[in-house]
């Protein structure tokens, strides 16, 4: 079942310099139990797109879309208490810095039996103190933390990899269709980073939670995702499959990312210049018309000022009007 | 023939306040001994704590060690004294936007650098400031703008003439590649890879990214709690680990 | 030959323009800023202005009306106070006195205040803190009574006030200055230009102050409106400018016995009080913004 339909999602900006389009007609899909990554450098608005979809945008940004259906509701036309509603009911995001996205004025354990919604406590109206201690328990061991100090211990006092289970053990507590990971392993150790992907996968598993992993990353979105969906400077750039999108990218700058990662070329020599377009990504004032990647592409032609379409090639959708046919980077 | 840099036995302990009257001892460094050649680079790597910082923070001379001796060429070698040591080691920061003075121009700030620790006139300044923009791939006209007009990657290359504009031997990136989007990692990488050949400098990578120092650094030493656990070529490091703390390290980026 | 833009950047103006860039638009600080700067030349090239002589009384046109009213002459734009001397130029002497001295007053603190402030600043410790809380004691006694102490010592008179309210000013300085340089000490750019070689002197002048220059700025309008308050209050108790001289606080006191006769001796040295003290916060607050807006952009 299609649990996140969204075509054409466009965010401006009105800024001193004219309104500026920070995402430009991206499409998303998620079906339910899978495991999307969204992969794009700085500039490429990925956490704009999260914070769409969680409904916490500023109020000065224009959203407009096609499609923004959620299990096939449209999101953008229903009413903001509903809309409230059905988000705080089915979706929960983790951030970035989980220590600095805690309060730092309350303990672990009240923060975690805050997150409890009332109604998946069993008993009475003065049981419920009992058992919502009894769930946050129950929750910290599901995430792996065996440790009950840690309840009543300040997140200052945590490690960031400790804090950010707490965080998914916050955000499981209610039990959502959708977890928004908003590039949750940048602060984190490589041990933690490993531990903490297996704790989303077996999520995935047991329990079908879909869930959007969004990283600059490529290594680790590519081993841990089903598919993935490439930004660059807000237009989607390139999605499908995570492995043949690995194997065969028809984008160049799919195929840029994946060179520069020196992981997926063993042919590589050591110390071997690696693959990087030139040029810097584009800041806000200043972007392209037509194809963002246009004055970096190595295949830019005149064409290329005007926006690709998505084309799609059996599930695997790209937009560009020169795809690159036929290379093979990953075995 | 003798290393570039050799470090022997270097320890360093932190007194950490307790309450009122107690004090807790921290090990930070213990034991510590490496070397690094010319044209060669050492990767340091550990979590947080394990006591990189430190070790950079005592090469560059901003702490002094406990015990221990740093050795150039042979020779015992005071890092203390910046004005000398700074024509050796330079230390390149994380965040290249916060280490460069906002209200200067970048060429003052190089213009300073070569005031504060060369005798050069101001007509040979200007020439060494020229050619080292050069080589980082940045104009002349750079030198009149301020650091905030630069987007990311050119602050970086910023930060590395400022570093290089005094011939140093040996380079110390602190986590310098941990912040950037991998695409201008790549490009810096390269960069780097271009000055180590044309140049033969040596640098001390201390960073966390395993993949990265598979692919760049020619020794690895892994740090652990202040104690060195695994110290020799990338390689062997990488297939071999004695320890248990580097096993589980290395397992965590394999497939 | 004019230098040739061979790129397009977006940010390509100097701090301060960036500063001035968000300074400009907010349109009470301008005004203020305009407000401040038509005092300070007021306050320089008086003598010249007046058009007439502020210490010549009289005695045929005594608390003559200001000119809108009937009996008023335009000659006397602003009327004349009890003993026949014209107001207004009385009120433009006066900016010299309040206003000016104000300012002498502030930048006298600052000199002092940035000396000890530095020396506290650069060193660690126990040093550091004699030099932090040397002038401490000047707290304990509000800047009003510590003026009248002063003055008991002293005996009456506009100087010795200005070094009262100097005194007064010192420790806030002492203290702010102290803290900016300790938060820029912490800095990644010191430690890069301390590896780069300089030595704390250099370090002191090329680096740190011309980074707190803008919070000095700051700390010196929010002295000095202080600083105008006090010079007029003093003035106004007796203890500081003595008459004939006519600063705007003992105008007031002086033209207190007629202010049913003739209210526009007391209510116009007040407002012009009011004017130059509303200048002050006003610029400071918009150069509070300022700084914010630039800082986060």
């Amino acid at each position: 079942m299609q649990l996140l339909d969204i075509r054409n999602l466009t965010l401006e900006l009105e800024t001193p310099d004219g309104l500026v389009r920070a995402v430009d007609r991206v499409s998303l899909t998620l079906k339910e139990g899978e495991i999307r990554g969204l992969v794009g450098e700085s500039g490429s608005g990925k956490s704009l797109i999260a914070k769409a979809i969680m409904g916490v945008l500023h109020q000065r940004w224009k959203i407009s879309a096609d499609r923004f259906n959620w299990c096939g509701q449209d999101l953008l036309r229903l009413p903001y208490q509903q809309q409230r509603q059905i988000i705080s009911r089915d979706i929960a995001m983790i951030y970035q810095e989980p220590s600095r996205s805690m309060d730092p004025t309350a303990t672990v354990g009240e923060q975690l039996a805050e997150s409890i919604p009332d109604h998946l406590l069993e008993g009475s109206w003065w049981q419920r103190g009992y058992y919502r201690k009894k769930r946050a328990l129950a929750l910290l061991h599901k995430v792996g933390i065996r440790d009950h100090t840690v309840l009543s211990s300040y997140p200052y006092q945590l490690s960031e990899g400790l804090c950010q289970k707490i965080m998914i053990a916050m955000a499981i507590a209610k039990s959502p269709k959708l977890l928004i990971a908003d590039e949750p392993t940048t602060a984190l150790e490589s041990t933690t980073q490993a531990q903490l992907f297996r704790l989303l996968a077996s999520f995935n598993q047991l329990k079908g939670t879909s869930i959007l992993l969004i990283s600059h990353e490529l290594e680790t979105v590519a081993r841990n995702t089903d598919t993935l969906s490439v930004l660059y400077c807000g237009q989607l750039v390139e999605a499908g499959d995570t492995a043949t999108l690995l194997k065969h990218p028809l984008h160049p700058y799919t195929h840029a990312l994946i060179q520069s990662v020196p992981e997926f070329q063993p042919e590589l020599g050591f110390k071997q210049q690696l693959y990087a377009l030139h040029g810097s990504i584009p800041t806000l004032q200043h972007l392209p018309i037509g194809c963002r990647l246009g004055p970096r592409c190595p295949n830019a032609r005149k064409e290329c000022v005007k926006t690709p379409v998505i084309e799609r090639q059996q599930n695997h959708f790209y937009s560009c009007h020169f795809p690159m046919t036929g290379k093979s980077s990953h075995e | 023939m003798s290393s570039l840099i050799e470090v022997r036995q270097l320890c360093k302990t932190y007194q950490k306040a307790l309450g009122l009257f107690r004090h807790k001892q921290v090990l930070a460094l213990q034991n510590l001994s490496f070397q690094l050649d010319a044209g060669q680079t050492l990767a340091i790597v550990g979590e947080t704590g394990s006591g990189k910082s430190t070790l950079a923070k005592i090469l560059v001379g901003i702490e002094q060690a406990d015990s221990g001796e740093v050795l150039l060429a042979g020779k015992k070698h005071d890092c203390a004294n910046y004005q000398s040591n700074n024509h050796l080691i330079r230390y390149i920061f994380q965040d290249a936007a916060r280490s460069l003075n906002p209200n200067q121009k970048i060429a003052d700030i190089l213009h300073d650098v070569l005031r504060y620790s060369t005798v050069l006139s101001f007509e040979q300044r200007e020439q060494k400031i020229s050619q080292t923009l050069k080589l980082l791939g940045l104009l002349n006209e750079h030198g009149n703008y301020y650091p905030h007009m630069f987007s990311g990657g050119q602050l970086q290359r910023v930060a590395l003439a400022r570093a290089l504009i005094l011939d140093p031997k040996v380079l110390i990136l602190d986590e310098a590649l941990t912040a950037l989007d991998p695409s201008l990692r790549a490009q810096i990488v390269n960069l780097l890879l271009d000055l180590q050949q044309k140049t033969g400098l040596a640098y001390l990578l201390i960073t966390n990214q395993l993949r990265l120092v598979r692919h760049i650094a020619d020794q690895t030493l892994v740090l652990h709690q202040g104690q060195s656990l695994d110290y020799g070529p990338t390689q062997q490091v990488f297939e071999q680990p004695q320890h248990d703390y580097s096993r589980k390290l290395i397992k965590s980026i394999q497939f | 030959m004019k230098k040739i833009r061979l790129y397009y950047e977006e940010h390509n103006k100097g701090p301060m323009k960036l500063l001035w860039q968000h300074f400009a638009p907010q349109h009470f600080a301008f005004f203020g800023l305009i407000a401040l700067l038509v005092l300070v030349s007021l306050a320089l090239i008086t003598p010249v202005l007046t058009p007439h002589d502020p210490y010549l009384q009289n005695s045929q046109l005594l608390l003559l009306a200001p000119s809108w009213q009937e009996s008023g002459l335009v000659s006397y734009p602003l009327g004349t106070d009890d003993l026949g001397r014209d107001l207004m130029s009385r009120l433009m002497l006066g900016t010299s006195y309040t206003f000016g001295l104000a300012i002498l007053a502030v930048l006298g603190s600052l000199l002092i205040g940035l000396i000890l402030g530095c020396l506290s600043g650069m060193s660690k410790g126990v040093k550091s803190s004699i030099f932090n809380h040397l002038l401490d004691l000047a707290l304990t006694i509000p800047s009003l009574l510590l003026a009248i102490v002063i003055v008991a010592v002293l005996g009456p008179g506009l100087i010795n006030t200005i070094w009262a309210i100097m005194l007064a000013l010192l420790p806030q300085f002492v203290h702010g200055i102290r803290n900016a340089i300790m938060q820029q000490l912490k800095l990644d750019y010191v430690t890069a230009y301390r590896l780069d070689g300089a030595n704390n002197r250099q370090l002191l002048f090329s680096v740190i102050l011309p980074n707190i220059w803008e919070q000095l700025v700051l700390m010196g309008t929010m002295a000095l409106s202080t600083a105008v308050l006090d010079i007029a209050a003093l003035g106004f108790l007796g203890i500081g400018a003595q008459s004939p001289t006519p600063e705007w606080g003992s105008m007031i006191a002086d033209s207190l016995d007629a202010i049913y006769l003739a209210p526009w001796t007391v209510a116009l040295p007040g407002l012009l009080i009011f004017t130059t003290v509303l200048a002050i916060n006003l610029v400071g607050d918009g150069l509070r913004v300022a700084m914010k807006k630039r800082r986060e952009n």
